[in-house]
């Protein structure tokens, strides 16, 4: 049976990719480092052409049976996981990220359960609770590794998925916003200003809900959720978190008050971009890179490498390409022939944007150090199987969008 | 699927899109602010980390004695450096340097430099080739080199050069050439006033590196590059065997000075203050608590004694009264007072000479030759306290000499009338106590050496100084060649007379002439002074010698007199027979 390809998607992907092993060849320099990432690029988008031509009712069936064996992996890594902190399984002499694989698990349980729902049921505590259920288990599990990043991952593409399934923007927000609420109390955010900002988004929210509802009690409950949860952040980390506790969290929103410690790779990193200017020092002529100023280059911080060698117009293109990328997903979601698929769509596309989001933002300091890789850039086999694997599954949906 | 649906999924994906659009927005207009608008900034914080200013420390210049032995030197002293990362790989470091040399290293509080001194002035074969050896490749840890002062007199010469200290504080950068803490700068003596020639200018190279510090290019801006200037030497006036001598005649138990000056110029030939320090302490990392105890020392061997040892001079000072007495006329060579018996009775105060059986009549040259206190008893009580005092005044008492060598120099005390007024009152008996040198009056060895030089010289005020053109000597209003050469005679019987006090100071084939003085201080034992200028004949070096509790001048001063001037001719000669020799073979050299 001749299938079609997504060209554009595929286009986008090989550039990227190569791309990628290229700048994973000037961060690491001569080393074996770009030829192995070359060797997994390969073998990756083998798998992900190999994926189109699976049969089409494979991956629906085969959901949830790859959901439980992406918890067994994940409780695998918590028993006998290696490396600091312990995130790896070791198979002979390869090394798995185990729950780099549970994040496309996870999204196809959860697009086959929305996807089983019908769109009335979607909003339904049931269904919300369930869905939820389904994300906070491996999620729970990876934050025990610990690896915050990848566990808020799993949060961050649930929530698009909703909506997808049908899920009221409303409802959507009352589910965000008791976060909302954390985020906006958190006093060393905003200093002084906590208690007006704060104010200002408990006023703000209560409205918008009594003049989309018009149930008083709704918003009195909203309300009293959003009070609370700001009200207990406040007292938190008034009374209960110790001093050095505090001087980490202050060190992200500060990265200056510690310069050599907690502080250097944010600091490095955004020297590493602002220094690159609007056309980059030029490919391998990045000083932060090479002299190792930058740590992390070849793996988390690859998007500083970019912005040093590249400058503005690189890192732009980057981003566009990433856009496109994204916007090409959530368009295979638009047509594809089921919901399902519909929604493993969209729980890529969110995925991807996280990721290149929390990423992005950590190099240049809007989103604080976490150990999230950029996708298709940083080296690291695992991130990019998975990435390949979700991006022949887009290609998978695009090829099968004319199927019943 | 539905139309309904895909319609559905349409209006969502424009939604998504808005929204990732948003994300994305947010990520530009940072990247534009960072890359953009800031780029200047974030450019030159990535010049600053790979390109590493090195500030190469300008040697001190040498200081040295006037036939150009070295007083002071530099030596290399090696610093070992880390260059901090991560709280983890310090301390690795750290530990590692610790197991291979056994040295116990306190790493500081975390600052925010990124360098920092572990370990100063670490021995060479020992710890230093560890480091550069062993764990250079591995560990963050450099080897610096830096120009350390070296003293190899020690102690002999401590009071001439001072001592140093570290800059405490940090860049003053407000001067021309800063200082950095943990700069060594001279805080007395020359290496204080001669700091800003000596301490040259430092330079400064640029190298690039990468994050542990290793050199990736040695001259990245060869043209920015300026070599350190070596400070300026400094040539004394001193002579390292005369002021040899002179620390080798002080009796090691006692505390005292030795002054020897050119007798024409005020060049200091030797400056000695017993007991010394050895200078080498104030630039040695290590010896904190050797410090401390020089300091602390009840013996006082960080004072320099010659400049700031305040002594009542005895009978060293009576030329000042025979000066004054022989201007105005009171006395000549020929006239007597009463008879000496041992003592002297004036309202209920009894002086007494030294001699308690009394020196019987004498003139003034027998008195000064004999020491006699009541002759000069006798002369205090006409000679009034004006007199007394405008004659010591020109001969340089209660004023600093302005040697170049301490600002904190003593100006001693020359008391007047009004000085007793303040304090007791006046009466005549405080001039009799004066003129042999007691009482209030004080005097720094310097102070005597200046003194005597100018009653050797004819009546020339000298500067005493260590370094550089003698200031002009400047001729004593109203002392005349007569009234100097009557004095000059009588310390020359001193010297050479039947019963002179400082008969222990001669020396054989030649004339010289002094006075001994033997001075009542707060001490229990009488402190012993002698003063000396030789050749009698137009003398070429005066010099004064205080013994603290020494006891009798004459017997105890005098030999050390005698040894440093002893030095001072055997110098002189050797510099005869070595240009003799040069000259007789010219074009040999």
């Amino acid at each position: 049976m001749r299938r079609e390809l997504d060209l554009s998607l595929i286009v986008a992907m090989a550039m990227m990719i190569a791309f990628g092993v290229t700048m994973v060849y000037s961060a690491a320099g001569d080393s074996d480092v770009w030829r192995n990432q070359a060797l997994f690029a390969l073998m990756s988008l083998v798998v992900a052409v190999a994926i189109v031509y699976v049969p089409d009712k494979l991956f629906y069936d085969l959901a949830y049976p790859l959901y439980v064996l992406g918890l067994l992996s994940l409780l695998a890594v918590l028993v006998w996981g290696t490396g600091t902190p312990a995130r790896w399984l070791s198979i002979g002499s390869a090394r798995l990220q185990p729950s780099e694989f549970a994040k496309i698990a996870t999204i196809m349980a959860i697009a086959r359960f929305l996807g089983d729902q019908s769109v009335e049921r979607v909003s339904g505590p049931r269904a919300v609770g369930l869905a939820v259920l389904l994300t906070a288990l491996p999620m729970s599990l990876v934050a025990r590794q610990p690896d915050l990043g990848t566990a808020v991952s799993f949060g961050a593409v649930l929530v698009p998925m909703l909506y997808w399934a049908g899920m009221r923007p409303l409802h959507v927000f009352f589910l965000a916003a008791p976060l909302l609420s954390v985020v906006f109390s958190f006093e060393p955010l905003w200093q002084d200003q906590a208690p007006i900002v704060f104010a200002l988004f408990i006023i703000v929210s209560s409205v918008i809900i009594q003049l989309q509802l018009a149930r008083l009690w709704v918003t009195l409950t909203m309300l009293g959720v959003n009070l609370s949860a700001g009200l207990v952040t406040t007292y938190l980390w008034a009374n209960f978190l110790r001093g050095y506790q505090k001087a980490r969290i202050m060190t992200f929103l500060d990265p200056e008050s510690d310069p050599l410690g907690w502080g250097w790779n944010i600091i490095q990193s955004k020297i590493a971009i602002g220094s690159g200017g609007p056309t980059g020092k030029g490919f391998l002529e990045g000083t932060q890179t090479n002299y190792e100023f930058l740590p992390a280059a070849h793996t988390d911080f690859i998007f500083s490498v970019i912005g040093e060698e590249l400058g503005f117009v690189g890192a732009v293109f980057v981003l566009s390409l990433f856009l496109f990328m994204i916007w090409r997903s959530l368009y295979i979601g638009t047509i594809a022939n089921n919901r399902f698929a519909s929604l493993v769509a969209v729980g890529m596309a969110s995925m991807l944007t996280f990721h290149v989001f929390v990423n992005v933002g950590m190099t240049i300091g809007v989103m604080p150090v976490t150990g999230l890789p950029l996708p298709f850039l940083s080296y690291g086999g695992s991130s990019l199987l998975t990435n390949c694997i979700a991006l022949g599954l887009l290609l998978h949906i695009y090829a099968h969008r004319h199927e019943y | 699927m539905d139309p309904e649906v895909l319609e559905d999924w349409a209006r969502k994906l424009r939604g998504l899109m808005v929204l990732a659009g948003l994300l994305f927005a947010i990520l530009l207009l940072r990247l534009f602010h960072l890359q953009i608008t800031t780029a200047d900034d974030y450019a030159k914080e990535s010049e600053d980390n790979r390109i590493a200013r090195r500030r190469l420390k300008a040697p001190r210049g040498l200081i040295l004695d006037r036939d150009g032995e070295v007083l002071a030197r530099n030596r290399a002293a090696y610093s070992i450096q880390l260059t901090r990362g991560s709280p983890e790989s310090d301390a690795e470091a750290i530990a590692a340097l610790e197991a291979a040399t056994g040295v116990t290293v306190n790493l500081g509080k975390r600052g925010r430099e990124r360098i920092v001194r572990l370990k100063r002035d670490v021995d060479f074969p020992h710890t230093v080739a560890i480091v550069e050896e062993r764990l250079r490749d591995d560990w963050p840890l450099r080897v610096a080199i830096e120009p350390q002062r070296l003293y190899p007199e020690g102690d002999v010469v401590a009071h001439l050069i001072g001592y140093m200290g570290e800059k405490q504080d940090d860049l003053t950068s407000s001067l021309r050439r800063p200082y950095v803490a943990g700069d060594y700068v001279g805080q007395t003596g020359l290496e204080h006033v001669y700091e800003d020639s000596l301490r040259g200018w430092d330079g400064v190279n640029y190298v690039e590196v990468d994050v542990r510090e290793r050199v990736i290019d040695e001259h990245p801006f060869p043209d920015r590059e300026r070599p350190p200037r070596t400070g300026r030497d400094l040539r004394l006036t001193v002579d390292l065997d005369i002021q040899r001598a002179a620390t080798r005649a002080m009796p090691d138990s006692l505390a005292g000075s030795v002054v020897a000056l050119d007798a024409r110029t005020g060049a200091v030939l030797a400056l000695v203050s017993h007991p010394s320090f050895d200078p080498n302490v104030f630039v040695s990392y290590g010896s904190q608590a050797e410090r401390q105890r020089l300091i602390q020392d009840p013996a006082k061997p960080m004072l320099n004694r010659a400049i700031q040892g305040g002594y009542p001079p005895g009978s060293t000072l009576k030329m000042i009264g025979a000066v004054a007495a022989l201007e105005i006329g009171i006395t000549d060579t020929l006239s007597t007072f009463p008879a000496c018996a041992g003592s002297l009775q004036v309202g209920d105060v009894v002086f007494r000479c030294f001699n308690r059986e009394g020196h019987g009549e004498l003139n003034l040259l027998e008195a000064m030759e004999m020491s006699c206190n009541i002759y000069f008893n006798h002369l205090a009580q006409i000679l009034g306290i004006e007199a007394w005092h405008g004659y010591g005044a020109l001969f340089g008492f209660g004023s600093p000499t302005q040697i170049d060598l301490d600002p904190s120099e003593l100006s001693g005390i020359l008391p007047d009338r009004q000085y007793h007024k303040e304090r007791e009152g006046w009466v005549t008996g405080h001039l009799m106590n004066l003129v042999i040198g007691q009482g209030y009056m004080l005097v720094t060895p310097l102070q005597m050496a200046r003194y005597v030089a100018a009653l050797g010289n004819g009546g020339y005020l000298v500067t005493p100084h260590l370094h550089g053109e003698a200031p002009d000597p400047v001729r004593i209003e109203g002392v005349s060649e007569a009234t100097l050469d009557i004095v000059r005679r009588s310390m020359y019987r001193v010297i050479n007379g039947e019963h002179g006090t400082g008969r222990r100071a001669r020396i054989a084939g030649i004339e010289l002439a002094g006075k001994s003085g033997t001075a009542q201080g707060p001490r229990p034992d009488d402190d012993a002074w002698f003063v000396a200028f030789a050749p009698y004949e137009d003398p070429e070096i005066a010099v004064a010698v205080v013994i603290e509790g020494g006891g009798g001048g004459g017997s105890n001063a005098a030999p050390v007199a005698r040894a440093v001037i002893k030095a001072y001719l055997e110098d002189q000669a050797r510099r005869r027979a070595m240009a003799a020799d040069t000259g007789a073979r010219p074009g040999d050299s």
